[in-house]
């Protein structure tokens, strides 16, 4: 692909990836085909400050694990008060990080 | 997809294995105080309890035999209860028999409730449920 497209879409979109992958992924992008360019810049991709704001205020009720796409731990969740209030915790500090995996495995369909 | 499938197992152990300590923790309280504990962050900051509210006094009921007040008490008591006793053995299993029958299971489930059709009735239950718990006051 184009480099000047995809360092675009790397400067756009570098916070929802883990920064070590960042590299691989604009590599992969270039030696990918031109026609799934479109594909590619549409994709829906989670934005992890927000998830992590949602963690917050309704961690509880597991939302935030639902909104990631992660619905049998958010439903885990949702039934054990947020794991005793104890994952709800752990999961403000998780909670990017699984974010942005999800992300990646998004991109990897088409990489 | 191996080391998922270790994370996933991990976590669902942890959290049963929570959930026994929290519950011997709550009779042994139980029984010297006659009241349970409370860690729930939404019912301690908002006064209003949560979904899962008395889940804990439920399964504790249930354990003595109440099944009724088990069930007036918070209803998801028995689908904790059920998860609780199978999740350990069936993750033992997967693990003697080198299988992933329960991460294939995990990954189906969430397919399936990302469809209105399933993900609905769940949706009404818990607020319903919820309603029932503001109403009881818990």
């Amino acid at each position: 692909m184009d480099i000047q497209k995809v360092d675009m879409f790397i400067m756009s979109n570098s916070k929802f990836f883990e920064s070590h992958q960042v590299n691989r992924i604009r590599e992969s992008l270039i030696a990918l085909d031109d026609s799934k360019w479109a594909m590619i810049s549409t994709l829906q991709l989670k934005d992890p400050t927000i998830i992590l704001i949602v963690s917050i205020l309704a961690g509880s009720f597991g939302i935030d694990r639902f909104m990631i796409g992660d619905t049998g731990l958010g439903v885990g969740k949702l039934l054990t008060c947020g794991g005793l209030g104890i994952w709800t915790i752990v999961d403000w500090f998780m909670i990017q990080k699984a974010t942005k995996e999800i992300n990646i495995q998004k991109i990897q369909q088409y990489l | 997809m191996i080391e998922n499938r270790i994370k996933l197992y991990t976590i669902l152990l942890l959290t049963c294995f929570t959930g026994y300590i929290w519950l011997y923790l709550n009779m042994a309280y139980d029984i010297t105080k006659n009241r349970s504990l409370e860690v729930c962050i939404i019912k301690r900051l908002t006064n209003i309890p949560c979904p899962s509210c008395g889940s804990t006094r439920s399964i504790i009921s249930l354990l003595k035999g109440n099944y009724i007040e088990a069930f007036k008490l918070n209803p998801i008591g028995y689908i904790l209860v059920i998860v609780m006793l199978i999740l350990p053995i069936w993750i033992f299993m997967d693990i003697k028999l080198a299988n992933n029958t329960l991460f294939r299971c995990y990954q189906k489930i969430k397919i399936y409730l990302k469809e209105p059709k399933y993900a609905f009735p769940l949706i009404l239950f818990v607020v319903i449920n919820w309603i029932w718990n503001i109403i009881k006051g818990l």
